[in-house]
């Protein structure tokens, strides 16, 4: 397993995002969004899957590699161990489903302060499915409110029309790379942040219960 | 030489003709090596016995004709006992017929919207027991007419505030669970045409919130509606439907079994490291290295036993053979009477379980002394060592991550073969079971 950096040197940052919210929020909508464009009814996320998309913000190539979550409460055991050595973590909820954006304080801000190991981390809030606004039951304001509170990035958009799903992801990687500790994260490419940070876990949960 | 292209099955499971980028299904019927309706008569006695072992080399090799698929599922699954008569079986389908109308009149009891041919996607239920009023759900409940939202006030805790007071902690649990199976049943094998039938959508809620209720300590989990659709498919009635389901799920229940710390199929993803680290230690130090010792992402693969990986007629090819493969003909007894059925294997312990009758695999089990003490591992776990033996070459020299290694497995996605698949995870069975004896 050397170092080599071949086939590597096509971007020039990766970063770590990960997408939690409750489920059927549109995690994988949106991520499938991002990456290929036409969105179908997807299937439910069994456990944990991951997309990379390369993309150029701020004239920086950058690899992104977002991993995306189930959403139901008993899978959490399992995708809390993802949230180590992400610089971004995307928090999304349903504008047409209030639970899960009372979910969102009530849960998931938990989770992310539980397991989150990156101190500096950059949050956002997405609000998902807006192309249904005759069934909108939370409103912008309320979401830009709780957005204020935790201190994170807001946006609000539509996985099915794309409707802002680039600009989440550019203004949550523009935002990583102003924080210096971040960018210097993701420019240690040759040694790989995703094996860094699992072998540093290699002690503690994750399989170590076996029934 | 000529070999006989097959036909397809694509007509048997039509996909809504807008979805184009769905993975076709390679199987194909075969003339002489499918198991064919006449061939499946022709294993009956005149009573009703069946000769199993006469059917399970065709279905290993060739499947099963979806025509027929359902009722010969049933056998596999261990619902019926292949020594019994036509009659006994009316009987035991009778019988649980009425058991599940018995369960979801239960079920009806708590929540009204059960068998309604509706279903909700919003929780109803907060976890101290309060119920809660989504608009989104008194719409769902409402859609035709007044009768629906009758139908949800009609409930319990709505006709009397304080009755949620003594709602039982189980109740409050299968509660919680109902709007998760509305999501995902809304996102199950929606490339299908069956599934554009509203009838088909409440139908797979009714089943998997019965289960819930029924088997309460699963109740529901994400992945069981991937397991639970093609039974809606294949058989007809509902009930029918649902005990081929719970037979599958006395399979892979453990897999779904959660606790605070883990989810259970991690027991078996501990079992295909061992089973890595003896036939291709180089591979399990590799993925130890990267940071993927716990097998995690074989996840997927084991919780809806390949259901992503295959296309949908695909995935029912091998799940048949693997369950031909495994048969054991005393299955039956063993979910009806689990003490009769140690009892007769006691007594029968010098005597050979008549293995004409077993699958190839759960042969190659017994042959190997198969100690009592802990169960033999699943195929399944095989079946993913194999896909991992398969991409051995490109995970050593390719993988510098666990994002990596992930990705070279979900590429596998489409190009996968179904026999070939079984046939590897045969061959490593043996040299495992080998290699552990000789350890």
């Amino acid at each position: 397993m050397g170092s080599s950096g071949q086939g590597q040197s096509n971007f020039d940052l990766s970063f770590k995002i990960l997408l939690i919210g409750d489920s059927g929020v549109g995690k994988s909508s949106l991520l499938v969004s991002f990456i290929s464009n036409a969105v179908d009814d997807l299937a439910p996320t069994i456990g944990v899957d991951f997309k990379i998309k390369l993309f150029t913000v701020g004239g920086k190539k950058l690899k992104l590699t977002i991993w995306d979550t189930a959403g139901q409460e008993r899978f959490r055991t399992l995708t809390s161990s993802y949230y180590r050595g992400a610089q971004g973590i995307v928090l999304v909820y349903d504008v047409t489903r209030r639970d899960t954006f009372t979910n969102l304080s009530d849960v998931w801000a938990k989770e992310v302060e539980l397991y989150s190991t990156n101190q500096d981390c950059i949050k956002m809030l997405v609000g998902n499915k807006v192309d249904r606004e005759s069934e909108r039951v939370v409103s912008r304001e309320e979401g830009i409110s709780l957005a204020k509170e935790f201190g994170c990035l807001y946006l609000e958009c539509s996985a099915r029309t794309r409707e802002n799903v680039e600009r989440c992801f550019e203004e949550l990687a523009l935002k990583i790379m102003e924080v210096p500790s971040l960018l210097e994260e993701g420019s240690t490419v040759g040694k790989r942040n995703i094996l860094k940070q699992k072998q540093e876990q290699h002690t503690p949960p994750a399989g170590s219960c076996c029934s | 030489m000529w070999r006989d292209p097959g036909a397809p099955v694509d007509s048997y499971y039509e996909v809504r003709p807008e979805c184009t980028d769905v993975p076709k299904t390679k199987f194909r019927i075969k003339a002489g090596k499918t198991l064919s309706a006449r061939k499946w008569q022709a294993a009956f006695s005149p009573e009703g016995h069946l000769d199993i072992g006469k059917t399970l080399g065709r279905i290993q090799r060739g499947g099963i004709h979806p025509s027929i698929r359902g009722e010969v599922w049933e056998f596999l699954l261990g619902c019926y006992d292949p020594k019994s008569t036509f009659n006994e079986r009316d009987e035991i389908r009778q019988q649980r017929r009425v058991q599940y109308a018995v369960l979801k009149d239960e079920c009806r009891l708590m929540f009204p919207l059960i068998g309604s041919g509706k279903f909700i996607t919003a929780p109803v239920i907060t976890e101290d027991g309060e119920p809660i009023y989504d608009p989104l759900v008194l719409q769902e409940a409402n859609v035709s007419s007044a009768e629906g939202i009758d139908a949800f006030n009609g409930s319990e805790m709505a006709k009397e505030p304080n009755t949620h007071c003594t709602m039982s902690k189980k109740e409050i649990q299968w509660k919680l669970t109902l709007h998760q199976i509305g999501l995902d049943v809304v996102r199950t094998d929606r490339t299908l045409m069956f599934y554009e039938k509203q009838e088909n959508l409440s139908k797979l809620w009714d089943i998997l919130s019965v289960y819930a209720w029924f088997d309460k300590d699963v109740g529901y989990c994400q992945g069981m509606s991937d397991l639970c659709s093609p039974m809606i498919m294949l058989l007809e009635d509902e009930a029918d439907a649902f005990w081929c389901f719970q037979r599958l799920m006395r399979r892979l229940r453990g897999n779904f079994r959660c606790t605070e710390r883990s989810v259970g199929v991690e027991t078996q993803l501990s079992n295909l490291a061992s089973i890595t680290q003896v036939i291709n230690p180089k591979l399990h130090q590799h993925l130890e290295t990267l940071g993927g010792g716990d097998y995690l992402f074989a996840f997927r693969m084991l919780m809806v036993l390949f259901r992503r990986e295959f296309s949908f007629g695909d995935s029912l090819y091998l799940w048949e053979m693997m369950w031909a493969l495994e048969y054991d003909p005393e299955l039956f007894i063993m979910y009806e009477d689990p003490e009769l059925a140690s009892e007769k294997s006691d007594r029968s312990k010098g005597k050979v379980k008549s293995t004409r009758q077993c699958g190839k695999y759960e042969r190659e089990n017994m042959k190997s002394g198969g100690k009592s003490a802990e169960a033999p591992l699943p195929i399944s776990v095989f079946l993913v060592a194999s896909v991992l033996k398969d991409k051995s070459t490109k995970l050593l020299t390719e993988a510098r991550g666990l994002d990596d290694v992930v990705k070279i497995l979900n590429d596998i996605t489409g190009d996968l073969d179904a026999k070939k698949a079984c046939t590897g995870a045969m061959k490593l069975h043996k040299k495992y079971l080998k290699k552990a004896k000789n350890a």
